[in-house]
């Protein structure tokens, strides 16, 4: 075999007293650089491949000599370690200092990095690796185990396992995930003892198959990925134990030199040297040119060179079928994540889990719907033979088959979503506003109107921050490494509560609580299920809540105190707190066959331990739960799938009324990601289609949407004051029922009296423009219908006047028939309420008052043929009218004198309506009719009384009316 | 005389224009929560976390200096936006693209102000650039037209800063036009014939219009 001599120039001074020291090198991804350092010089140097003439970048940061190097697999990041215990990161290739990412109490003396470049191992002669990230240079974790200095570290390509070898020659194989050791190899390396320039490696092939690692017998041995057996060795002619290795790119091919000052190179898989080298030092160290068929070397004295065309020409290059291993590599490493994904128990799904489900699942599914759709084929064939022989069976499931048809759609649509594709499924659990895991990017766990939980999943620890939207008001929260891997997430003003699904059998089931601000230092807490699983939280004030895999509802205090456990009626989908009120849905039953998933809500307050209510989910059919939460007001609502916005009303004995449509909104190319809601609008992230979530960066921005009733296209063209109409409708209802509630609690509702009011009025202007609308399309008894909804007389009186405009005396005569029918019940009703109340003497006097004014008796027979607006007067009372008594009675006599004069024109609009109908109808009655036009004016409570010279024969009187609010 | 005219057509310095620019509306995500502003020009708010509200550029800015807020970059100041309208500035020779009055003035203002809330400040710093470029070249090309009988210059959507670096000399040299070709020898005629359109724009019109 022939013999070559290499030329080695220096790069870096040989120490001092001439005694060998450890050197490395390093190629970058694109083979344009070289990166060599010294463990007896603190300067790293960079040369340039292509100009070796050229002077090398150095770089002094470090204030010893630097032991180890390794750069990220992208090249854009170089990291160092030193003797002088400090791990530094470097922008590479302009080799600007980044960060001292690390320290050491112990010189340094190996580094990795993972195959993302997410994560830097480091080790030394501490005890214990450093796993560092990266990204912001926390320590995710520290593997301890060895007893030796580490001297060697090894990511497997598949970023699995980390193997390490020691200076005793153990080699240990980490388990990333989890950081434990998985095999142990006493002894199989070289006893390097203290010689720091002798350097032990290990490495993994290409494919990450086996891990070669040098022998005791001046070989190198493989060992298996996942068993650690020996597989075999390479030996031949090495007089002295290997010192190091290096696989070529596409693994075919090994470069290992030994301390006899030779470096062979080995086809590994008929296990034979092809070519060797002498040196006149011991290599330390080799790399592979990335591209092309050259090896990098540096020897004990800081002497370094490149080994160019190192496998013959008659041999496959070094390189060749990289692209092809690599991409066969990457595919395994998908095909095995997907493996990984699909051994996680389906049913324990959390979310994360639910997500990756599904997007593991989606190329199965297609192959299905092409098989289904041959199959339909098939019978669409045989169509008529069919339906003779084989009726109804078959033809259900050719239905379900022509359903499956739409499949791909949906599956596009569905993808990222929890639906079931094909057969009706039942939909995983749930936390509302979390976003599904995808990789490499940060998820929300938890997104409401208060603040947000983000994770980030890097090498197996998440990190996780809380922010608040506000942030003066919220207390700033440290961001957290969790070791746990919490999926589940729930955030109030008060603290945040996490929990994690197990996984496997070492990990339990966990759930952590987290106060914000506490008197009481250390008051987190944390509890662990055995044989059971966190499936969804909630947190209220005072309160936690975790529902569990064995149907469980657990109540824990702020504190961590166990209060109440409960079981459940089915699977949870998801639960939601509000204050005292706990809302949870599960399921009832499997789904039906037309996919709609039957849930169930039960709400309790937990601190009067009572259930307030319980019933079915109204969803749209074919779609599944998205969001649960409650309004700002309190009010339980969710929203599903199909973008239907649904909020629960006591009315009609407990319903559900739709609220929002995401399809009938103006923009049909945006989805809509519920956040939270209060009385009037509601709050979403939008998010442009086929996005169905937010991402966490950019930072979301909350939109704010108006309600809108699904209404029937109605014939009149008026649909936002339709809407308008049913939303301040439904509003007054809540008001008055929260009214109601807080009567019945003894409390004081006026402070919603003004709420109420502020929105009949609302309510009244909007029937007005209603009832113009409905005048202009002739829709004449619908308005006659809405004059019977105005709250205010004022009101109607407005309405008459709008309809004499327009020049419909007919209605406008209805309208007054309807405004005197009016006022007499609601005259008769507070007569009603005199007689039976106590306090009549106020009420009394204001009667006495107005028979005074008005002492023609009321004669409501009459009112058909009224044929003019009759006197009114409408006072509304507050609680205290007392005071208002002696001012209302002046004002009174001034309306009395007024009426005359201030009301003119009105007058004469409304007698020239009262003429044409009393024309109309018949002329026994003075068309004419002298009234009092009222003011009404609530908030002052104001009585007027309107009292007249009364005409004779007159049907109609002025009359008071007082309404007790 | 020259000193005279100097006072006629007064010029703005651009920290004067910057200060006009101000009160253009621009939205904002706050990340505090405070009750409506009631201000001279309008009513703004009421402030919700993570809620955008249309708010003056001063107010956006002095919230951001403060922390509480992120201002979102206007549709124009995305990189595509901005890549049409240099495209199209490019392109057409004597046309300029509608961009807002205060395009210079708000850029500016949030690249100060706001670079973290820019995505790719960078290219769109340099996009703004190149596009004021190109549009002062064309101002400037356009006004190599002038000859004897001009008496007025129309330039649709120029902005407030173009309008002002141009105003002084367009408006002395239609003046001086406007005294050679009428030959009148009182100086009185000057203040009269003056075009009014420099007026207009210097009160806040996107058209620089002489009658």
């Amino acid at each position: 075999m022939k013999v070559r001599t290499l030329k080695l120039r220096e790069a870096h001074k040989p120490a001092s007293n001439g005694s060998p020291s450890f050197c490395s090198v390093l190629w970058d991804q694109q083979a344009h650089h070289l990166v060599t350092a010294s463990s007896s010089d603190s300067a790293i140097s960079i040369h340039d491949s292509l100009l070796p003439s050229q002077a090398p970048k150095i770089l002094r940061h470090h204030r010893d000599g630097v032991t180890a190097l390794a750069i990220s697999p992208n090249s854009t990041c170089l990291a160092s370690g030193s003797v002088d215990h400090s791990v530094k990161l470097y922008k590479f290739p302009s080799g600007e200092f980044e960060t001292n990412i690390t320290r050491f109490t112990l010189p340094i003396r190996a580094l990795a990095f993972n195959k993302s470049g997410t994560m830097l191992a480091a080790a030394g002669d501490d005890e214990g690796i450093k796993l560092i990230n990266t990204i912001d240079g926390s320590i995710a974790r520290v593997l301890k185990g060895h007893k030796g200095s580490v001297i060697g570290l090894a990511f497997d390509p598949n970023g699995e396992y980390l193997a390490s070898v020691d200076s005793m020659g153990t080699v240990i194989y980490w388990e990333l995930q989890l950081g434990t050791t998985l095999h142990m190899l006493r002894g199989v390396a070289p006893n390097t003892g203290t010689d720091c320039s002798v350097m032990n490696v290990l490495s993994w092939s290409p494919d990450g198959e086996m891990l070669a690692v040098p022998g005791l017998r001046n070989d190198v041995v493989m060992y298996d990925r996942d068993t650690a057996e020996k597989l075999f060795s390479l030996r031949g002619d090495h007089l002295q134990p290997v010192c190091f290795l290096s696989w070529s790119p596409n693994g075919k091919y090994m470069a290992t030199s030994s301390l006899d000052r030779q470096v062979l190179i080995w086809d590994v898989e008929k296990k034979q040297d092809i070519d060797r080298q002498k040196f006149d030092e011991s290599i330390c160290s080799m790399a592979w040119k990335p591209i092309g068929n050259a090896l990098g070397v540096i020897d004990a004295m800081g002497k370094y060179g490149i080994w160019e065309s190192v496998i013959p020409s008659s041999m496959k290059s070094p390189t060749e079928g990289i692209s092809n291993s690599q991409s066969k590599n990457s595919n395994g490493l998908v095909f095995f994540e997907e493996e990984e994904k699909e051994e996680e128990p389906g049913p324990s799904g959390s979310l994360s889990d639910v997500g990756e489900d599904s997007f593991g699942e989606s190329p199965p599914s297609r192959k299905r719907l092409r098989k289904q759709s041959v199959t339909e084929e098939f019978w669409e064939d045989d169509d008529a033979f069919e339906e003779i022989s084989l009726p109804s069976k078959l033809k259900a499931q050719k239905t379900a088959a022509t359903k499956h048809k739409e499949g791909p759609d949906k599956v596009k649509e569905c993808v990222r979503n929890v639906t079931s594709l094909e057969r009706p499924k039942m939909q995983d659990a749930f936390q509302p506003g979390s976003t599904p895991a995808q990789p490499g990017k940060r998820r929300f766990l938890c997104y409401n109107m208060v603040g947000s939980i983000t994770t980030i999943e890097h090498e197996g620890y998440s990190h996780i921050e809380v922010d608040f939207h506000d942030t003066g008001r919220g207390p700033r929260v440290p961001s957290m490494t969790d070791h746990f891997g919490f999926t589940m997430a729930s955030l109030n003003e008060n603290g945040s509560v996490f929990a994690n699904p197990c996984k496997g059998e070492k990990s339990l089931s966990t759930l952590m609580y987290r106060p914000f601000c506490t008197w009481a230092n250390n008051s987190e807490w944390s509890m662990r299920f055995e044989g059971e699983e966190v499936k969804a939280v909630a947190l209220g004030t005072g309160w936690v809540a975790a529902i569990t895999s064995l149907h469980f509802l657990r109540i824990f205090t702020e504190g961590g105190l166990q209060r109440h456990v409960l079981s459940l009626d089915g699977p949870v989908v998801t639960a939601s707190g509000f204050r005292d009120q706990l809302a949870i849905v599960s399921h009832a039953s499997d789904c039906l066959p037309s996919n709609d998933q039957v849930l169930e809500y039960r709400v309790f307050n937990i601190s009067n331990s009572t259930q307030l209510l319980k019933g079915r989910l109204p969803l749209s059919p074919g779609s599944h739960l998205t969001w649960l939460g409650f309004s700002e007001e309190g009010l339980l609502s969710f929203y599903d799938s199909k973008g239907v916005l649904r909020v629960f009303t006591s009315q009609f004995g407990g319903s559900w009324v739709p609220l929002f449509s995401s399809n009938k909104a103006k923009k049909s190319d945006e989805n809509h990601w519920v956040v939270g809601l209060n009385a009037g609008n509601f709050f979403c992230i939008t998010c442009k289609k086929p996005d169905l979530f937010p991402q966490v960066m950019p930072k979301p921005i909350l939109s704010i949407l108006d309600f809108s009733f699904p209404l029937a296209s109605s014939d009149l063209g008026a649909d936002t004051l339709e809407n308008e109409f049913m939303l301040n409708s439904m509003r007054l209802s809540q008001i008055l029922e929260q009214m109601e509630e807080m009567t019945r609690a003894g409390l004081d509702a006026s402070s919603l009296d003004d709420d109420a009011y502020s929105i009949e009025t609302a309510q009244d202007k909007c029937i007005l423009r209603l009832i113009a609308s409905c005048c202009n399309s002739d829709k004449l008894v619908r308005a006659t219908e809405l004059v019977k909804l105005l709250s205010f007389a004022n009101s109607v009186r407005g309405a008459i006047k709008l309809v004499t405009a327009l020049k419909l005396p007919n209605l406008a005569e209805r309208f007054n028939t309807i405004l005197e029918e009016r006022l007499l019940k609601e005259k008769g009703e507070k007569d009603a309420t005199v007689t039976v109340n106590a306090k009549t003497d106020k009420y009394t006097a204001r009667d006495v008052l107005g028979s005074k004014a008005s002492p023609a008796p009321i004669i409501p027979s009459a009112s058909p043929h009224l044929s003019a607006p009759p006197l009114v007067k409408k006072a509304k009372l507050q609680d205290a009218a007392a005071p208002d008594k002696d001012n209302g009675v002046k004002v009174d006599a001034e309306d009395v004198n007024k009426s005359g004069e201030v009301n003119n024109d009105k007058l004469v609009e409304a007698k020239k309506a009262g003429k044409d109908a009393a024309e109309a109808k018949s002329k026994t009655h003075r068309p004419f009719n002298p009234f009092s036009k009222t003011k009404d004016d609530h908030e002052k409570g104001k009585s007027v009384a309107g009292a007249e010279n009364q005409p004779l024969q007159r049907p109609s009187n002025p009359f008071l009316k007082s309404k007790i609010k | 005389m020259a000193a005279q005219s100097c006072s006629q057509f007064h010029v703005f310095s651009a920290e004067e224009i910057e200060f006009i620019a101000e009160d253009e509306l621009i939205e904002i995500v706050p990340n505090m929560r405070m009750d409506q502003l009631n201000l001279i020009r309008g009513d703004f708010g009421p402030f919700l976390p993570q809620i955008a509200t249309e708010v003056p550029l001063w107010l956006a800015v002095a919230l951001k200096k403060r922390g509480k807020c992120r201002i979102r970059p206007p549709e124009w100041m995305s990189v595509e936006k901005l890549t049409q309208v240099l495209e199209a500035e490019r392109d057409s020779e004597k046309e300029f693209q509608v961009l807002p009055f205060h395009y210079v003035e708000i850029s500016r203002l949030l690249f100060d102000h706001a670079q973290d809330d820019i995505p790719d400040i960078y290219m769109v710093r340099s996009l703004m650039e190149d596009i004021r470029d190109v549009r002062f070249h064309k101002v400037e090309t356009s006004l190599e037209t002038f000859d004897g009988r001009t008496s007025a210059v129309q330039i649709r959507s120029l902005s407030a800063m173009e309008v002002n670096i141009v105003r002084p000399f367009v408006a002395r040299a239609l003046q001086a036009f406007q005294k050679l070709g009428n030959m009148v020898p009182e100086t009185d005629s000057v203040p009269s014939t003056r075009p009014q359109g420099t007026d207009k724009a210097a009160r806040g019109r996107r058209i620089l219009r002489g009658r």
